[in-house]
């Protein structure tokens, strides 16, 4: 098995901490993706495992390969390391034609004219290019040049595929089938894969395992379905799948399980939390907002709120609510009268994390 | 399946070089860059301290040069002399050319466009030419000098051989360089939508102008003022011509008189006073860094390619356009076609009509000479070996600086922009002595390799100024790219930057060849029988007092340069200064 290993990795800016300390094993064959917020380190440590970026700290190994180790001062090269590498700006070079982009590769690892070219047509088969083998990238579509860049990467046959937000630059609909297409080829080959996008849809939906990272810090790792019913950390639950979060305070809870909490203005929401330990005193309360209720419902607390505007999004509504002196959204099917009304939330939607996270 | 080939890896790719390829070329840069730059550099600094020429035997180390050069009681008034002429030209120059670029880039004055090529002329031209036009017509025997005389009567009208006159002529030939600057640092490019912000708080178009665009090219200024007060110190024709025949000396003659034309060189004395030259220099350059390091606060968003809007002048449209192609005509156009007229006349004078004293003799005369003919191929010999070499050397080293994890970036930036602090002649001089006391270089005197290794080195920071922006222009993941799929740095370079940086180097090829070509003060220091270049031997038939010749070589070299700038301008869509 080549395990991809990042153990303790960071990269220093000046004062600033890119990333700070990341252990990470992306197994064979594993499409494994880096999500989080813009400035979150995800696009760093991507350059630190192709080798376009020096990390400071830590190593990175690839099954018995050191990569980087910052104590020894090992540092391979991109051209040494192999690794197959999608830009988000595709990075395709504008003086040469689409097949002599992708054929560049094997042309630096001198494979002879005949295979050359059978490989460079079956990859460019491969992403259903054929036809435009002699185009140059300006002549082609966004989409186009995206699939190009895939051809490029994937050509020589990298142990490892790294792709940086390479779907950010398509429009929605085209995102979409790319998105399949992608996760298609990847399947069919096998490759292993490191995905880094800031996009939560395309993260749950291609990935084997999401890392989800913020500043510079692995917040959690878990497969989709982990990451999206089981958040231990406010910050996952906020940003994928955009939960509301409420100061409240509780009492200590020892271990993972039902437990209450107050808000600001005294009301008492009956919750449960994924922390081990979570201590007293001030903690912070997630609710997704399509998980809140406008008519009671089984085992669920009531609340006092305010209802604020709404905005039509086409199937539901948007509509703001305060709660507590604090704004929270909801996703509703029609928006309620503004003014005071009462919302229910179920005790195994409220998730309560400790506040200092 | 189709595509069964590409799954399963590649074996690992071919094993580790025995060397690094990348750093081995970095190094060889950083180090053919230091030797140039240094070479010339150290020797000069030898020179103060030392008692005699270096190139004699037995000398010994002294302080008496320094001494000589605080004691003589001409250093004084020379300094004097040339800080006034450096600022009244400067002065000139900047009025001139923020007025062009602000008139011919924003506003609707008629006939702008051919307005801003001629305003051009005098930067394809060297100095010596210009110099030398402005002689003929307006010298104290030119011909619109004698004109006005013979119809005022009296004395002359003005007198050019003065400070003033060679200010003038010195401001106007580098009203170009600032025009340049303010056109294209901020006239064009300032975001419009700036200018029409302040529309919409209640600002007329002028207010616009004086408010918004002129405080925006400030950085713009105070740039060409830094390398017009650098021109105007080191130019050596424009007070040879102007200030000699008047018994004035500027720092340049003075140098140019010790050590060129004195029978016995003064070598102590002529290296003390290159120092004190570029101690000016460089201090001027450090003042220009420390001014534009706020620089942040005049930013203006580039890129944009939206398109400024047009001051309307109204009524003053036909009068400020007079005034300008006056202006223009008087100061550009007559004293060019002053020398082709003199190069085709064996007199020039108001007194004779010009019809009869038409004759092709002073090309006769000039190409007699064969150390003349051999000038022209030498030079064009040099400039064409200068220009690719230059080019060549600039690409390498700006690759390093902008796009390499090399340690030393810095000082190889450092490094090879340091011929901007050294005036041309003393790199020349530089260049002499590195070739008479270093045993490796002495292989290249007595050859043209000589003049080619001080041009390119003079001429390095213009060329890095071409090519450098265009790298800027050329995304980072492009090389990056070329990394992951298994090129190393050089491959990088050679697969992906060279191809897409083509144009900037033919630029950079035609710039360098264009100021080769005019080029006569680098050079001065470095002449032997057989190295003629053509600018040197100009500035010989001037000393000898052969005009008419004088001016049939500059026409042909005018010709030359505007043939190659057309010929560059169809071919290959190239314009210089652009």
């Amino acid at each position: 098995m080549t395990e991809l290993v990042l153990s303790d990795l960071s990269r220093r800016y000046g004062s600033a901490l890119a990333i700070d300390g990341i252990n990470l094993t992306v197994q064979e064959g594993e499409f494994l993706t880096l999500l989080g917020p813009s400035g979150c380190g995800k696009s760093t440590t991507l350059a630190s495992i192709a080798g376009l970026d020096k990390p400071t700290g830590g190593r990175i190994t690839f099954g018995s390969c050191v990569l980087a180790d910052a104590a020894t001062g090992t540092y391979l090269p991109p051209e040494a390391r192999g690794f197959g590498v999608v830009f988000q700006s595709y990075a395709l070079w504008p003086h040469l034609s689409v097949e002599d982009n992708v054929g560049m590769a094997l042309r630096l690892r001198k494979v002879p004219a005949a295979e050359r070219a059978r490989r460079v047509s079956e990859a460019l088969e491969l992403v259903e290019l054929g036809p435009f083998a002699k185009r140059y990238p300006g002549e082609l579509s966004g989409g186009q040049q995206q699939r190009v860049a895939l051809a490029r990467a994937i050509v020589f046959r990298p142990p490892l595929l790294l792709l940086d937000e390479p779907l950010s630059n398509l429009d929605a609909q085209l995102r979409q089938q790319a998105r399949v297409w992608l996760k298609d080829i990847q399947r069919e080959l096998g490759l292993t894969t490191i995905y880094v996008t800031h996009d939560q849809d395309e993260a749950l939906a291609m990935s084997d395992r999401i890392v989800v990272m913020r500043g510079g810090k692995v917040v959690q790792l878990g497969t989709p379905q982990e990451i999206w019913s089981a958040p231990c950390h406010p910050f996952a639950a906020s940003f994928i799948g955009s939960a509301n979060l409420l100061q409240v305070s509780g009492a200590a809870v020892p271990q993972a399980g039902p437990c209450e909490v107050t808000l600001s203005d005294g009301q008492v929401i009956r919750a449960h939390t994924p922390d081990a330990r979570l201590a007293a005193g001030a903690q912070l309360l997630a609710v997704r907002p399509h998980l809140v209720s406008c008519e009671p419902r089984e085992n669920a607390s009531e609340l006092r709120v305010e209802f604020g505007a709404e905005s039509y999004l086409g199937d539901h509504f948007v509509q703001e609510a305060h709660v507590a002196g604090t704004a929270i959204r909801l996703s509703v099917e029609r928006p309620q009268p503004r003014g005071a009304g009462r919302i229910w939330i179920r005790q195994q939607d409220a998730v309560v994390f400790a506040a200092d996270q | 399946m189709a595509h069964l080939s590409l799954t399963g890896s590649d074996p690992a790719s071919s094993a580790a070089p025995r060397y690094d390829r990348a750093r081995l070329a970095q190094w060889l840069i950083f180090a053919i860059t230091a030797a140039l730059m240094l070479a010339p550099a150290l020797p000069i600094l030898l020179q103060v301290f030392v008692d005699r020429p270096l190139y004699s035997d037995g000398w010994q180390f002294t302080l008496d040069n320094i001494g000589q050069l605080v004691r003589d009681e001409r250093i004084g008034r020379i300094a004097l002399t040339t800080g006034l002429f450096a600022l009244f030209s400067v002065v000139i120059a900047e009025v001139l050319g923020i007025a062009a670029a602000l008139l011919i880039g924003r506003t609707d004055m008629p006939g702008r466009k051919i307005m801003g090529d001629v305003l051009m002329w005098p930067l394809y031209l060297s100095h010596l030419i210009f110099a030398l036009g402005w002689v003929v017509m307006y010298g104290p025997s030119g011909f619109i000098t004698q004109s006005i005389a013979q119809q005022v009567g009296g004395g002359m009208p003005w007198n050019l051989y003065s400070i003033a006159g060679m200010s003038i002529v010195a401001g106007v030939s580098q009203a170009p360089l600032a025009y340049l600057y303010c056109l294209y640092g901020a006239v064009r490019s300032v975001d419009s939508t700036l200018e029409s912000a302040a529309r919409t708080v209640g600002a007329g178009p002028l207010q616009v102008l004086r408010k918004v665009t002129l405080p925006l090219m400030i950085p713009s200024i105070i740039t060409s003022t830094a390398l017009n007060l650098v021109i105007a110190v080191e130019t050596l024709s424009i007070p040879l011509f102007l200030a000699r025949p008047a018994r004035i000396d500027t720092l340049s003659t003075f140098l140019y008189g010790e050590g060129i034309a004195a029978s016995n060189p003064n070598h102590g004395l002529v290296a003390a006073s290159s120092l004190l030259l570029m101690a000016l220099v460089g201090s001027t350059l450090i003042v220009q860094r420390l001014l534009l390091r706020q620089g942040h606060r005049y930013e203006t968003v580039k890129g944009k390619g939206t398109r400024p809007m047009t001051l309307n002048l109204g009524r003053l449209r036909w009068p400020l356009a007079a005034v300008f192609a006056v202006l223009l005509l008087a100061t550009v156009v007559v004293p060019v076609a002053g020398i082709i007229l003199r190069a085709f006349t064996s007199f020039l004078s108001p007194l004779v009509p010009v019809t009869q004293v038409l004759t092709l003799s002073n090309f006769a005369k000039l190409f007699a000479d064969e150390a003349n003919v051999r000038a022209i191929w030498n030079t064009v010999e040099i400039s064409l070996l200068s220009a690719s070499l230059g080019t060549l050397m600039a690409v390498a080293v700006a690759l390093v600086i902008q796009r390499s994890d090399f340690r030393w970036s810095g000082t190889l930036e450092a490094l090879a922009y340091s011929p901007r602090i050294v005036p041309g002649m003393i790199t020349g001089l530089g260049v002499f002595y590195a070739a008479v006391i270093l045993p490796p270089m002495g292989w290249l005197r007595g050859n043209i390799g000589i003049i080619v290794v001080a041009y390119v080195m003079a001429t390095l920071p213009l060329a890095l100024g071409v090519i450098q922006p265009a790298i800027v222009q050329i995304g980072r993941d492009l090389d990056k790219a070329a990394r992951t799929v298994g090129a190393d740095w050089v491959g990088a370079m050679r697969i992906v930057l060279l191809p897409l940086l083509k144009p900037a180097l033919l630029g950079s090829f035609i710039l360098l060849f264009v100021f080769h070509l005019k080029s006569y003060i680098i050079a001065i220091f470095l002449m032997a029988p057989g190295l003629e270049v053509m600018g040197v031997s100009m500035l010989s038939l001037w000393t000898n007092g052969d005009v008419g010749p004088l001016a049939a070589f500059a026409s042909f070299q005018i010709v030359l340069i505007a043939v190659l700038l057309i010929l560059a301008r169809v071919l290959f869509k190239v314009k210089i200064y652009d």
